[in-house]
């Protein structure tokens, strides 16, 4: 194994699958598969129902549906191990069919990614764990895009903030860990906030525990680890970004063309699933019909069909991370240009050999003009919703909130968007976000939004409020977790006294230069353009360690120079970590983490450094910036922004624990019940 | 010994304890970086509270909660509580779990930690899942009741005041205006008061506005946007 060579996610996919198909193996005969819902849309990421059925899978059924039947001998569980609800329906299940089943079955689990100790017990106690066939199924990242690596746990946010369960956070650290295993340490840890601080901790732990079981006996050594960690030569250094610190931008409304999906019709494992009334039915029908017929509502309009959202569309890689405004004029570009390329074929003189070329083309032509429809009817959705009056009232009240403007000129519109029955997550999303700029809002303020609220949408959002307080979402200003940071205070972040305290936005919007007026969203020249005129404060903090002179020189920049410009930290390896940004730092929330991790042992270090050769210095090296608790689609555009701008020089992966957005967030503390007879 | 690699302090703590030299054993363990090494043994030595900061500090939340099950049969109650109490990772994993299947757990630890706002949100809980009005406002009544005395609740206690009054005269409503497909009972004040207005009944919707103060803007609102519906029903 080539220790060090630089991430492939698609690696990551093919081991996912041969290790499950390996695991169906060990099964032998036909097999019914029961799995968890949450884990279908991941595992569908890396291995098609084709060819589960080759490793002879008759049929698929969800955990949540408790309806597997006695149609096979064998029955296989894949769950998640790290909940102890997966484990009790598993084994009232596996009871169930012993007592109804006609056929004596032999059960199977694959636990995700390890199997526990927990789940053993509550087995044990069910008197089922003698018969089963426990196994581990080892997935940790699953790979979204080339440079996006997800856990793809749906409920981390909530997990970690507000039932304050680490298990997402232990898994992010096996995770990362497995990376290290197999492309070098990285060499330098940076990060910010609490949560980041733990994982960092977690990782050096681990790193320590692996020193052990490398010549002892091995527990978790599949891979070969005769020979201590030692630094990578790949991967330059590794972000953690903890969501906590930035709450803000997962709540404003997304303006990229895939972040406005994502807040339309929700994605989910890279699939979104959209009214086919809207994109028109499934099958393949004459794609040679203009858009037009597609919004008409067909007669199969209540169906939903699935679409594929990934860069191996072509036209969708171009899309995804463009700012929504100028959606309309490139998908304009690609009609004129597929009109004049199928025409031109039809004038060109008409000998065989040319003719058979086109012909050759053809499929392609068909798959892009199919794509072009489905994208143009989806722009034209989007678009029914950004024309409407209540988003652009909501979008209004997001840009000044973000742009510092005193929030109380707001609160008439927050009351009549209230009034209007606007939807409570929308509603809830400008509170928080303007809790979270502002500091807590003004008690007496909080109790009247608190009882509008209350008034429209049911008391029982009483509950709601709870949840958003414990989560810091929503707080009242003399909350002592709301205190500003100050700049002067607590140099070492977390470890000025005080309990938690939040991020000072008015601080940090001018040394971060979050907001830019003058963005241009057609032909960007920062990140701000992913939010028409705010830049992400998470990515800034990934420029402030990457991109240094460009960041510091944002102001004067205007859209020649940041091209031109080449960073110097590139060139001088010693100015890296957060060096320079130390003040602005320290006015965010949490700890800031900065560590460096050398080789346990210096021979393999200096042996390998001679293997390498000198070569190996001047590749472009990889930085992993990982988002612990959720990352947005617009925050993935923004850092697909900073990586061109780094082509050649480095290479960013994005991981994290799941994609999020901010109805998912708010969503996560919204009482779903009601005080109705049920 | 120490700083060497590859020496599994836990296989000699495990070989001390069996000598019965507990102490020495427990001293042992501290170098043993694996916790899912450490942990298994420190329950065998009964040094639980020890088991529990290493499985803490290990991050592993399998192991805590491993420790956690073993405790919860062990200790009464009272003495599990004081145990985690001063653990934040121990309580969050007691509550994130109790969460989902043992509720009167919950109460308990609530009722011990004297966090009223906490336990009072467990009967509003409780109150949703009930489907009839008359057991909903005995839990709604039992909620504010725990909250009663303080100040800082004030606001909790008279949105919950008011959810017992509105739910009281929704059970009205329904009697007078009796239509079986669209109940009254769990719609909020403004739902409650559209309705009214698209039934035609405005005068009802007077006393809603005046039972709970609704602002003259919000009832604007509520007023125009029924006014609409009720025109594109005919």
């Amino acid at each position: 194994m080539a220790p060090h060579a630089s991430i492939n996610t698609q690696d990551i996919a093919d081991k996912a699958r041969r290790d499950l198909l390996q695991l169906l193996e060990g099964v032998r005969g036909k097999k019914n598969l029961v799995i968890e819902k949450a884990l279908a849309g991941p595992v569908g990421l890396f291995v098609k129902f084709s060819t589960l059925q080759e490793y002879g899978v008759d049929r698929v059924f969800f955990l949540e549906n408790d309806n597997v039947d006695s149609s096979q001998r064998n029955v296989i569980f894949l769950s998640r191990a790290e909940k102890a609800k997966q484990a009790q329906s598993i084994a009232g299940q596996i009871k169930r069919l012993r007592r109804t089943g006609s056929t004596d079955h032999e059960f199977s689990v694959f636990w995700v990614p390890r199997r526990t100790l927990v789940c053993d017990q509550i087995l044990e106690e069910a008197g089922v764990l003698g018969e089963v066939n426990a196994l581990e199924f080892p997935v940790y990242f699953v790979p979204l895009e080339k440079d996006v690596l997800s856990l793809e746990l749906d409920d981390s946010f909530s997990d970690l903030y507000l039932r304050k369960d680490p298990a997402s956070m232990f898994l992010a650290a096996r995770a990362l860990m497995l990376l290290q295993q197999s492309h070098g340490l990285f060499p330098r840890i940076l990060g910010k906030g609490d949560n980041a601080k733990r994982l960092a901790d977690l990782l050096t732990r681990m790193r320590s525990e692996q020193d052990v079981t490398s010549s002892a006996d091995s527990s978790a050594g599949s891979i070969p680890s005769r020979l201590g960690l030692t630094p990578s030569m790949a991967i330059d250094s590794l972000i953690i970004i903890d969501r906590e610190i930035d709450l803000p931008t997962v709540l404003l409304t997304q303006l990229t063309y895939e972040g406005l999906i994502d807040e339309v019709f929700t994605v989910q494992n890279n699939q979104a699933e959209v009214d086919s009334s809207i994109v028109g039915a499934p099958p393949s029908q004459n794609t040679s019909s203009s858009s037009k017929d597609a919004s008409q509502p067909s007669k199969t309009s209540a169906l939903k069909r699935k679409i594929q959202l990934d860069s191996s569309d072509k036209l969708y890689a171009q899309l995804r991370d463009t700012n929504f405004a100028i959606v309309g004029g490139l998908l304009s570009k690609v009609a004129r240009r597929l009109q004049a390329d199928y025409e031109s074929r039809h004038k060109a003189n008409q000998t065989t050999s040319e003719l058979r070329d086109f012909v050759a083309k053809l499929p392609g032509y068909q798959a892009e003009q199919a794509s072009l429809k489905v994208h143009t009817s989806l722009a034209e959705e989007i678009m029914k919703h950004t024309r409407s009056d209540l988003f652009s009232r909501v979008l209004e009240v997001q840009q000044n909130l973000a742009a510092g403007s005193d929030p109380s000129i707001m609160h008439d519109n927050i009351e009549e968007l209230i009034a209007r029955d606007c939807p409570l997550t929308a509603v809830l999303r400008l509170l928080c976000l303007e809790s979270c700029i502002a500091n807590g809002l003004r008690p007496k303020d909080l109790d009247i939004f608190k009882r509008s609220i209350l008034h429209a949408y049911g008391h029982q959002h009483l509950l709601t409020f709870a949840a958003l307080e414990k989560i810091g979402l929503l707080t009242a200003r003399t909350t002592s977790a709301a205190g500003y940071l100050l700049p002067t205070a607590g140099s070492g972040g977390g470890a000025a006294g005080g309990g938690p305290r939040v991020t000072n936005y008015n601080a940090v919007r001018k040394t971060l230069k979050l907001i830019v007026d003058e963005v241009n969203e057609s032909d960007p020249n920062d990140i701000a353009y992913v939010f028409s005129g705010y830049a992400p404060l998470s990515v800034r903090l990934v420029q402030a360690v990457i991109q240094k002179t460009a960041l510091a020189q944002s102001s004067s920049a205007t859209r020649g120079l940041a091209a031109t410009a080449p960073p110097a930290s590139a060139a001088g390896t010693a100015s890296q970590g957060w060096t320079g940004f130390e003040s602005a730092l320290a006015s965010i929330r949490g700890a800031t983490v900065d560590e460096t991790q050398v080789g346990s042992s210096k021979d393999a270090m200096r042996a390998r450094s001679v293997l390498a050769g000198g070569g190996g210095a001047g590749q472009e090296k990889t930085t992993v910036v990982f988002f612990l608790g959720g990352v947005t689609f617009a925050e993935i555009a923004a850092l697909r922004f900073v990586a061109a701008r780094e082509e050649g020089r480095r290479r960013i992966v994005v991981a994290t624990t799941g994609i999020v957005a901010g109805d998912r967030v708010v969503g996560a503390a919204i009482e779903k019940r009601g005080f109705g007879a049920s | 010994l120490k700083g060497k690699r590859g020496i599994s302090f836990g296989e000699i703590a495990r070989a001390a304890y069996d000598e019965g030299r507990g102490r020495l054993a427990t001293e042992l363990l501290n170098y043993e970086p694996q916790a899912g090494k450490q942990v298994p043994l420190l329950l065998n030595m009964e040094e639980d509270s020890i088991a529990l900061d290493k499985a803490i500090e290990s991050g592993d939340t399998d192991l805590v909660f491993h420790v956690l099950l073993h405790l919860k049969k062990k200790l009464p109650l009272a003495s599990l509580f004081r145990t985690i109490n001063s653990r934040p990772m121990a309580v969050a994993l007691v509550e994130s779990s109790a969460m989902d299947q043992d509720w009167e757990l919950l109460k308990d630890l609530y009722y011990q930690d004297d966090r009223r706002l906490d336990g009072s949100n467990l009967l509003l809980a409780e109150a949703l899942a009930q489907t009839e009005t008359t057991p909903k406002i005995e839990k709604l009544r039992m909620a504010a009741k725990l909250l009663q005395d303080s100040r800082e609740n004030a606001f909790q206690v008279k949105a919950i005041d008011e959810e017992q009054r509105l739910l009281r005269m929704q059970d009205a409503f329904d009697k007078d205006l009796a239509d079986q497909h669209n109940r009254f009972a769990g719609l909020s004040v403004n739902e409650t008061m559209f309705r009214l207005i698209k039934m035609g009944s405005a005068k009802r919707a007077q006393r809603v506005v005046s039972e709970f103060k609704v602002p003259e803007k919000t009832y604007w609102w509520v007023r125009l946007r029924a006014l609409v519906a009720k025109r594109d029903w005919h």
